[in-house]
């Protein structure tokens, strides 16, 4: 290992490994991942990992999503099989008042050219019919899908590897320093020095911005996700609340708490979990539970991925949000034209990190 | 042993598949855990620990003692969800479709 990089990403996770996994695939820059822990010890490996398009609103959203969940079927061929499926997706509703709603979602959502049914009892029941009677209807979409999060994180890693990328393991980033137009990113195991930084810390990034002296407006919020046994085929689709993965296990679960970087499964929240299993899929009653997982999302205040530069300290960029699942093989495509060409395909004037300085937040 | 001995009988994890994400750079049983899905099965690594464990301290040189369980996960033991369930009314778990049907410009669900 040499000490000079071209780039050096801080976080392993789902959007720091595809970041160098894409950057490293024109084989032009030196490339050091550093994680403080083994890679999926962050959020990516607590996570439901549905590539999910369909409800992301506003709908220049729901556009990006749809573009990284098209990227998808390009990357397992790239990469290899990271079991992405695309199932579809179904989120149910329980009152026909929310007919109207739905309509009105599909609509704005055609605009940028989302294909959303809105489906009434029938024909849900139709497509999935291990669903509750008590349903309503449901917004539908082929877009969606669901991945196998730790075979993506380890793929994006290995691929990465093969195209000269570095990574380092169990090794904190403890302080950053910037001279000369290099950073100097001193570790547990040594320093490195870099031209670019990107920081991808997912909930440990606000961390990482005072290292350089920024605030970075982002909060944790816990998800709590409960975890059957193998079952035989249940659900076909990703449904709004859950997923049926390769192996026949059900991941369910939709919480969202503000308790800081706390892991922990906590009773309640998992009798409320479970009572959405039943409510949506009545026959999972009668499903054993092996066990119950929790995550820590990093939500940037406006709910929106902060991506790009960051402002004021040149060659220092920053990918953190939340739905990086979905979102990851967009990001490091995107993360891989500003860094090597300056400028990206897709306008990334939303994304960036000034937006929060614009309206005072 | 056999490298094709097998480590974790829900999962069918052998030795091999354990030393090989120990070179990836594991330390941990979590590390193993979460690459191989070692003791993520029904038994929740009721039996694979101490292999695990061997396994771990022979490829790193470290006493068995200095090496950890995997974290143990609720409820430790098989249950039904129609018993978790009970009846209750209220719940803190969101709607997906509520959530992008609310208000224009403030829903990101997973
Ligand atoms: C319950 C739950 C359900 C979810 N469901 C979905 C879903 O269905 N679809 C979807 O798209 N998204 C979903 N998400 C969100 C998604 O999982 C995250 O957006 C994504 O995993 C974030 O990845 P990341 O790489 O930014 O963060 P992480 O995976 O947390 O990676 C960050 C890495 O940075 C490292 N790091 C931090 N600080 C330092 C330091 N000082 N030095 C060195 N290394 C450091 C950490 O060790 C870590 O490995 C869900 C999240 C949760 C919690």
């Amino acid at each position: 290992m040499t000490n000079q990089y071209d780039v050096v990403v801080i976080g392993s996770g789902v959007i720091g490994s595809s970041i160098a996994y894409h950057l490293s695939e024109s084989k032009q820059k030196e490339i050091l991942v550093i994680d403080k822990g083994f890679p999926l010890s962050g959020t990516s490996g607590s996570t439901q990992a549905w590539v999910w398009v369909h409800n992301k609103t506003p709908s220049w959203y729901g556009e990006l999503s749809m573009y990284s969940a098209e990227l998808y079927p390009f990357l397992e061929r790239k990469i290899g099989d990271v079991e992405y499926k695309r199932t579809g997706g179904i989120a149910p509703f329980f009152n026909e008042s929310d007919r109207e709603k739905a309509l009105r979602l599909a609509e704005k959502q055609a605009e940028v050219g989302i294909d959303i049914e809105v489906l009434n009892r029938e024909q849900v029941l139709e497509k999935e019919p291990a669903l509750s009677p008590t349903i309503a209807g449901a917004t539908y979409s082929k877009i969606d899908g669901n991945v196998n999060p730790f075979r993506l994180v380890e793929l994006y890693i290995k691929a990465a590897k093969r195209n000269g990328a570095e990574f380092s393991f169990y090794n904190p980033v403890i302080d950053i320093d910037k001279d000369n137009g290099n950073f100097t990113i001193t570790t547990k195991e040594g320093v490195f020095y870099a031209k670019q930084l990107i920081l991808a810390g997912g909930p440990w990034t606000k961390g990482l911005g005072e290292l350089l002296g920024i605030d970075i407006p982002v909060k944790q919020v816990r998800g709590q996700i409960i975890v059957t046994e193998p079952l035989a085929p249940l659900i076909k689709h990703t449904i709004g609340g859950m997923r049926q993965a390769d192996n026949g296990e059900i991941l369910i679960g939709y919480s969202k708490e503000e308790v800081g970087y706390d892991r922990r499964t906590t009773l309640d929240v998992i009798q409320d979990t479970a009572k959405m299993a039943v409510d949506y899929l009545p026959d999972l009653a009668r499903a054993n539970i092996v066990r119950c997982f929790s995550g820590i999302r990093v939500m940037p205040h406006d709910g929106f991925p902060i991506l790009g530069e960051i402002p004021e300290i040149d060659n220092a960029f920053i990918a953190v949000m939340h739905s990086g699942i979905t979102l990851s093989p967009l990001v490091g495509t995107l993360m891989t034209e500003l860094l090597t060409e300056g400028e990206t395909s897709i306008d990334l004037k939303r994304l960036r990190f000034n937006r929060f300085n614009e309206c005072n937040v | 042993m056999d490298k094709s001995t097998i480590v974790c009988r829900c999962e069918e994890i052998n030795i091999d598949e354990i030393e090989s994400a120990i070179k990836m750079g594991a330390h941990t049983f979590d590390d193993i855990k979460r690459i191989t899905r070692c003791g993520m099965g029904p038994c929740q690594a009721k039996i694979c620990t101490t292999l695990v464990q061997r396994i771990i301290s022979e490829y790193t040189d470290k006493p068995l003692s200095d090496i950890g369980p995997s974290r143990m996960r609720m409820p430790l033991k098989l249950t039904r969800i129609g018993v978790l369930a009970g009846n209750k009314e209220s719940s803190s778990v969101i709607s997906v479709f509520s959530e992008s049907a609310s208000k224009e410009g403030e829903t990101k669900n997973d």
